[in-house]
């Protein structure tokens, strides 16, 4: 009997320590086995990941880099991996990453310290401007002219927390800063006048300006307020999981299919038109590493 | 595997986030109270209304109360603030909305309506448990409609119905959370405000939920004394 056990605890303890490297990423192990990747998109991302009423379900920059994150899965576990979406707000996105509900956020998050400490970031993959949309006859040009205006901001948002910040430190002195529980709603009080200027980053305002019945009675204010990298969120102690997604992102830029979509989305001809700085372009060109073909295959 | 969350209770009572929480109790209390005010008032006249015996007095309650009762109280706090205002006209509309803290007065109202629709439901109850000599006997002495109402049949009402007055009561404090929505600071407001700032949410929902429970309790426990100060010996209960 005595041998027995003597035995049996053996096998089991031989089968932790190989089990152990098994265990390290269990992100990749559960896509491989379930065949799914869990994957939370914004509705009204406009023009990262939005919902088309035409198409009837998500579709943006963001979507499609997780069409390419999908293909590159598929090819590297060998069989279809599907997406699961799951719809995510900006009060949501952080909590559904930290507990597990979802393995990736694909949308507009901005890379911040604070929330690096709860999850985590692939590399930043687009710059925004933080910026005021205002009425066509708003007398709204300069930081100054926010003084004794009614601002508004989206829960849960790096713009929001930037105004208050800055309003508590006496750069400006709004007369209140309303918080609104998403874009649509923000831009449908600032349409009925509850709002002077709403903010948000630039190439969503543009967004929420085309889809409006006569653009032109709306602009966006030419100074920024705040400068904020993007970036893909997902759970903390994944890097393999976070590797792949980062040269998924960087393979996309060599092969060039990241300028593609770019192009799609942000181009001259796209839903929103945002000119590519140079200074991004650089960027871009100078975060892709040497990378052999087929580095998405399993060693 | 490490727990990927340090607790921080700090958060409750640190500056600013105390002073913050503190805030959004006493606007939840403004908020629940005056708009219970409101939805008394307004609920025992609309339960008057619903027995009285002129019909079109009868219909115009019962449409007030079904309206009220059967859309999501979110929904109706929506439709007030946002779409109200368009209902007076461009030009008033900006008018309207350029009111500062109208999200304070739309919530309160809209809180007040939407629960006097419960409590006039609850007011009718209270008059179908009265027998129906109470109603002959009080008109035999004279009295006329009206005056029976007001001296005889709303007192003995309101004293059978604190039971469920009580749950409105909670009710309403419950439900003046969805004013988050529409941006009002009060409790629920300021939890969330602490989980972006610091996110330690799970700290922060927690101690919102000690708020609700121990405004809860103090409601329940006012609502006793109440009934125990206006019992009529005899009417009401086993004492």
């Amino acid at each position: 009997m005595r041998k027995f056990l003597v035995v049996t605890l053996m096998l089991l303890g031989m089968l932790a320590v190989l089990a152990a490297p098994l265990l390290a990423d269990e992100t990749m192990d559960r896509i491989e086995k379930t065949g799914k990747l869990r994957v939370g998109f914004r509705e009204d991302s406009i023009p990262f990941a939005f919902i088309d009423p035409k198409v009837g379900k998500q579709v943006g920059f963001s979507v499609d880099m997780t069409y390419e994150l999908v293909a590159k899965l598929s090819e590297r576990f060998g069989k279809q991996i599907e997406i699961e979406p799951y719809t995510v707000t900006t009060k949501t996105r952080i909590p559904l990453v930290a507990n597990g509900t979802i393995d990736v956020e694909m949308g507009s998050t901005t890379y911040t310290q604070a929330r690096e400490e709860e999850v985590d970031f692939s590399l930043p993959f687009f710059f925004s401007e933080t910026t005021f949309l205002v009425p066509k006859n708003s007398p709204i040009k300069t930081m100054k002219d926010l003084n004794g205006k009614r601002l508004g901001g989206a829960r849960g948002t790096t713009n929001l927390k930037a105004m208050e910040d800055q309003a508590a430190k006496g750069l400006y002195k709004p007369k209140e800063i309303q918080v609104f529980e998403g874009h649509a709603q923000g831009f449908l009080a600032l349409q009925t006048g509850k709002i002077d200027a709403y903010a948000t980053d630039r190439s969503l305002l543009e967004g929420l300006r085309m889809k409006d019945a006569k653009p032109e009675n709306w602009r966006t204010c030419d100074f920024a307020i705040a400068y904020e990298p993007y970036g893909y969120m997902m759970r903390e102690c994944t890097s393999d999981f976070r590797d792949f997604l980062n040269n998924t992102i960087l393979w996309s830029i060599k092969t060039g299919k990241f300028y593609e979509l770019y192009d799609k989305w942000m181009g001259p001809k796209g839903p929103v038109p945002i000119p590519m700085s140079a200074t991004y372009k650089a960027y871009l060109e100078m975060i892709v590493y040497p990378m052999e073909d087929n580095w998405w295959k399993k060693k | 595997m490490r727990l990927a969350y340090n607790f921080d209770w700090g958060v409750l009572w640190r500056a600013p986030y105390g002073v913050w929480l503190l805030q959004g109790i006493w606007l939840t209390i403004q908020l629940g109270l005056i708009a219970w005010i409101i939805a008394l008032v307004l609920g025992v006249i609309l339960g008057t209304m619903r027995i009285a015996p002129w019909p079109w007095v009868r219909r115009l309650a019962t449409a007030y109360v079904e309206v009220f009762r059967n859309v999501p109280f979110l929904v109706q706090l929506f439709f007030w603030y946002f779409a109200g205002p368009m209902l007076f006209g461009q030009t008033l509309m900006f008018k309207i909305n350029a009111i500062s803290g109208l999200n304070y007065y739309v919530a309160i109202v809209g809180l007040g309506l939407y629960t006097a629709s419960r409590v006039a439901e609850h007011v009718r109850a209270g008059f179908a448990s009265i027998a129906r000599d109470q109603f002959q006997a009080a008109l035999s002495t004279g009295l006329t409609e009206i005056q029976m109402y007001r001296f005889v049949i709303i007192p003995y009402a309101l004293r059978i119905i604190i039971p469920p007055l009580t749950t409105e009561f909670l009710t309403i404090f419950k439900n003046s959370s969805v004013a988050m929505t529409i941006g009002v600071a009060e409790t629920t407001f300021m939890t969330y405000k602490i989980d972006s700032e610091t996110f330690h949410g799970l700290e922060a929902t927690t101690g919102a939920m000690v708020v609700y429970l121990l405004i809860g309790l103090g409601v329940v426990k006012l609502m006793g004394m109440i009934e125990s100060r206006f019992r009529i010996a005899g009417l009401v209960g086993r004492k």
